[in-house]
This record gives structure tokens, sequence and C-alpha cells, in this order.
């Protein structure tokens, strides 16, 4: 546990010792400020966030990968993964070491968007349960988005490779299937869009806490790491 | 307190090491020695604990590096040839992160970080970030975090990789007296290096172990035949007589007339002898005694690891299948 602890503190550290974890933070408050000032301080507007946590999940999107892209390519590159793995560590506690280490970096990053929640105070009256919801769908999304992440970086040496492939399986799983259900009969396009996390995330958004969607999200992090401390012990056999 | 037993490891068609056994008692200090390729990266990894051996098994203390892999490493403290760093990490903070990944106590833990600095001079950079080192300064803290949690089994490849010649004198002592009271394997393409350091030589060439000794047995064993020379006052006209006295010494295969500026001069031959007559410096000295010749010197020069190691990988290459 106290190894798990220090892998998680040192990756988690590490992302403000270096200048990244900085433009990803500011990236984010940066852009998620415009779209709130622009959606929310207007005379007339709801006393709700639903709208912004389905854009900031584009944010999501493109921010996450490029969190998680280091987790292990930076090792992989450098040649520390060869100290790590000769420490008394399983890959498993490394592997949850540095997920959740991107995963409270996401919290961290998350965290000053509660300001928001105080200008709607401020403004209006919003319904706190959706808000809390909200945020629910948006840190489960992150952390499966983060997962996928992890995999990849942990298939590869490459930073920007992580990153593309990442990208690109976040699109295949959320986007994609939005563009080919239209074309699709309508149970085939329904059982597409199951699959897509974003799609469960929505009903967070407005305030529906469904613990089947829960299990899914954590069923599915679970899943992804499993496969990526494979990738990381087939090293070893290599 | 490491025990390799009939290790062979594969990559397809590519064998780097085969059938390689051997053990090391508790406050030996060993060099593994071989070229390029020879396999003795391969054969320190599967020490560790890094990579599974195809046939074969190592263990270290009692445990299996593989089948209890994690206990294992416990007992290790390694320092691989590329001693990758975090270089955004501060000296203490890295070593303290290192000493976390071990079951210590907080106590045992600042007392390993406290003698990790102290033994690997690193008390003056300890707050300095490691990107911002020299590359000497890393070496030590790798090293540093190699011993952060106090092993009985230290694993280090290429230990002065990058020092200076100072500091790799000083790190040649810091081996030596890590060693009085714990086991050592050094592997390095430093010969002078491991003959002070060690008191035990291994050497691999293409995944075999071709020899396993002191230095000092190894030059001995090894050292078959070779140069003598002898430095005598012979006058020019007896020169002739002397080659011939010389040559007929029992064992002697060659000599050779080297120099002699003027006919006052003293004479110098260089004698080579069979690998059955190692030291022929009696017959050598009978033989220009019985001439009237006064011997100043008659020198063997004395092998060096060096050499063992050349004659060890030349007879491998000679062995290899063309």
């Amino acid at each position: 546990m106290r190894a798990l602890g220090a892998i998680l503190w040192r990756e988690y550290a590490s992302f403000f010792r270096l200048p990244l974890g900085w433009v990803v933070v500011a990236l984010f408050l940066c852009l998620s400020g415009v779209f709130f000032m622009d959606g929310a301080v207007r005379p007339g507007s709801p006393a709700t966030m639903r709208e912004f946590f389905a854009v900031w999940w584009g944010l999501l999107l493109f921010l996450a990968p490029a969190v998680s892209m280091r987790l292990f390519s930076e090792e992989l590159r450098s040649g520390t993964i060869e100290t790590m793995l000769g420490a008394p560590v399983s890959e498993a506690v490394l592997v949850a070491g540095k997920y959740l280490a991107g995963v409270a970096f996401l919290l961290t990053m998350l965290a000053p968007t509660l300001v928001y929640v105080g200008v709607l105070e401020w403004l209006s009256r919003p319904d706190y349960g959706p808000v809390a919801s909200g945020y629910l769908g948006l840190v489960l999304l992150g952390m499966l988005y983060l997962a996928v992440g992890t995999l990849a970086s942990a298939t590869t040496a490459s930073q920007t490779l992580a990153f593309l492939g990442t990208l690109v399986v976040l699109l295949m799983l959320d986007v994609l299937p939005r563009q080919v259900a239209g074309h699709l009969p309508e149970r085939a396009a329904q059982t597409l869009i199951a699959f897509s996390p974003s799609q469960r995330a929505r009903d967070f958004y407005q305030g529906l806490i469904d613990t089947a969607h829960i299990a899914y999200f954590l069923l599915a992090c679970v899943w992804v790491l499993a496969i990526a401390t494979v990738v990381l012990q087939s090293r070893r056999w290599r | 307190m490491i025990s390799v037993d009939r290790i062979s490891k594969s990559y397809g068609q590519i064998h780097a090491v085969r059938d390689v056994s051997f053990s090391i008692q508790r406050g030996q200090c060993v060099g593994l020695l071989g070229p390029n390729g020879a396999g003795k990266s391969t054969t320190i990894k599967i020490i560790t604990g890094l990579i599974p051996p195809t046939a074969g098994s190592a263990r270290v203390g009692e445990l299996d590096t593989i089948d209890d892999s994690i206990r294992a490493r416990r007992l290790i403290g390694y320092l691989p040839e590329s001693n990758a760093l975090y270089p955004e990490m501060r000296v203490r903070d890295y070593l303290a992160f290192r000493s976390r990944l071990y079951p210590l106590s907080r106590a045992q833990r600042s007392r390993g970080i406290e003698m990790a600095l102290e033994r690997c001079w690193l008390k003056d950079v300890a707050h300095r970030r490691i990107g911002q080192l020299s590359k000497g300064y890393k070496q030590r803290t790798g090293l540093a975090a190699a011993l952060v949690h106090s092993p009985p089994v230290l694993v280090l490849d290429e230990p002065t990789s990058g020092l200076d010649p100072t500091q790799i004198s000083e790190t040649r002592g810091l081996i030596k007296s890590l060693a009085s009271d714990r086991t050592v394997l050094v592997c390095s393409h430093i010969l002078p290096e491991i003959e002070l350091t060690c008191d035990r030589v291994l050497i691999i060439a293409r995944g075999r172990l071709r020899a396993d000794g002191s230095p000092r047995d190894l030059v001995r064993t090894m050292h078959t035949g070779g140069e003598h020379v002898v430095e005598a006052a012979v006058p020019a006209a007896l020169r002739e007589q002397a080659h011939r006295a010389l040559a007929g010494v029992k064992g002697v295969t060659a000599v050779r007339f080297e120099a002699a500026k003027s006919s006052n001069d003293w004479a110098h031959y260089a004698v080579s002898t069979d690998a059955g007559h190692p030291d022929v410096r009696e017959g050598l000295a009978r033989a220009m005694g019985e001439l009237g010749a006064l011997v100043r010197e008659i020198r063997r020069p004395s092998a060096t690891l060096e050499q063992v190691f050349m004659r060890v990988i030349e007879s491998d290459a000679e062995e290899a299948p063309r």
C-alpha cells in the first residue's frame, strides 16, 4: 500500500514539476471559463450546469490523452521502467499508482470549476442535485478516458503515439457511434450508443444517478487497466 | 547468496545465455566480464528478476527470482547500466521515493537515505534537481538509490560509467567497502577496475561461462607461456654464442636479440617459451653464467587480467561455428 502511495504521489507531483501539467490545467480552466461566461452569465439563462458538462466532455476528449500519454511512455523512453520493474512492486500496483495519479490530477483540474457553482449561486438559485451528479458523471467519464490513455501509454515509448492512440480510441467510442447510428437500424443504433461512455454520462448531467452506469464505468476502468497490467507484464517475457 | 543454476535465455533463434551456472557466497565481490552481446546484461536481468530464463533458475537468498520475484527483489539493490533517473526530482526526494517502495519503517527509511547520501558523497547536492547534476553525480545518485534500503545483495551494471578518474577511484573504494558486509556483483568493461575491486571474476562469451576464479588464479592458470627478458653484459663477440646458449634452454622456443647500442652496452634478449615451461628463469641464468656473462636482470612480465580476458575471447571465437 505504501508503494502504491509512493508511486501515486511521485507521479502526481511530477505533473506539476513539468510545464505539461500546468498547461493542461490552464487550458482546461481557460476554455471551460469561456464557455461558462458565454452560457451562464447572461440574462434569462437557466441556473444549471448541464450544458457546461456536455461541453467540458469535449475538452476531456483531448485533455485526458494529454494527461495520460506520459504515464508509461516516458518511463519506457527514458529507461526508468527498468528501475521500477526491478523494485519489489507488482505491475498491477505500478499501473494502479500511475492511473490514480492521473485521476487525482483530473480532480485537481476540475476543482477550480467549483467557483462556477458559486457564481451560479450568486446569480440565481441552482439545483445542487444535478450539479453534483453532473460532476460525478464527468469524473467517471474522465476516469475511463484516463484508463484508456494508461493502456495506450503502456504500449509505446512515444508520447505522441500514446496521445494519438488514445484520441483515436476515444473518438471511436464516443463520436463515431453517433455518426454511424443514423445509418443503422434502430435496434443496432441503440446497442451501439449504449456502449458510448459520453452517452451514459449525459444521464448524470441531467441529475440521474444510475447504478448501472456507475458499474459500467468502474468495470470498464478495471478491465482496461487489467489489460494495461498484462501489457506491462508481457515486457518481462519478450 | 546468489545461485544461478543452468540458466539459458533464447530470443527466437538467438541464444543470449546458454547453460550458465555459478553461485556467489555472502560477502563476495564478483566481477562479471564479457564483450558486448556476450550475455552479461541478460544474466543480470535474470538475477534481478526483470526477465525469466528460458531454462534453469536463479535464486537470491533462498528465493527464486521468478516464482518469488517480489520478495527476492527486496533483497537486491540494482543499478542498471542505463541508470535512468527522474530529472525533475531532487536527489533526496528521489531517494525517499525509492525507499518507500520497500517495506521499511519511517526510521529505517530516514537512516537509509542519510547513509546513501553520505556513502555516495551526495550530501552537497541532496536538494538539487537530478536533471541539473553532472553525469558523475547522476551515477552516484543511481548507486545511492540501489543502496537506500540496505540490501544484502548489490547488482551494479557499469557502476563507474561516466565518472572521472578521481570518482572512479572513490567508487572503487566504495564498492570494496560495501562488499565487506554484503554480496556484490559488478558488471563492467573496465578490466583493471574489476581486477582491483573484485575477489572473483566470471568471464562470459557468446552466452557461455568461459572462466571463473580469482583474478590471480585466472592469470596464473591462463599464463601458460610467454616472454622473458634477459638483460646481460655480453661482449659483441660472444653475442651469437649467448643467443645459442639461451635457445638451448629447455622450454625456449625462440630468442630475439633486441638492443645494445655499443659493444660494451647491456644486451637485451627476448626469450619466448612454450606452454609446458612457463617459467625458465633458472635455466636462462645458468646458461648465461656458464658463458661468463654478467646478468643484471631476468624478467618475466606477468600476465594481466586483460590478457586473460583476450585469450578467453579469442579461444571462444576459434570455437565458434563458421
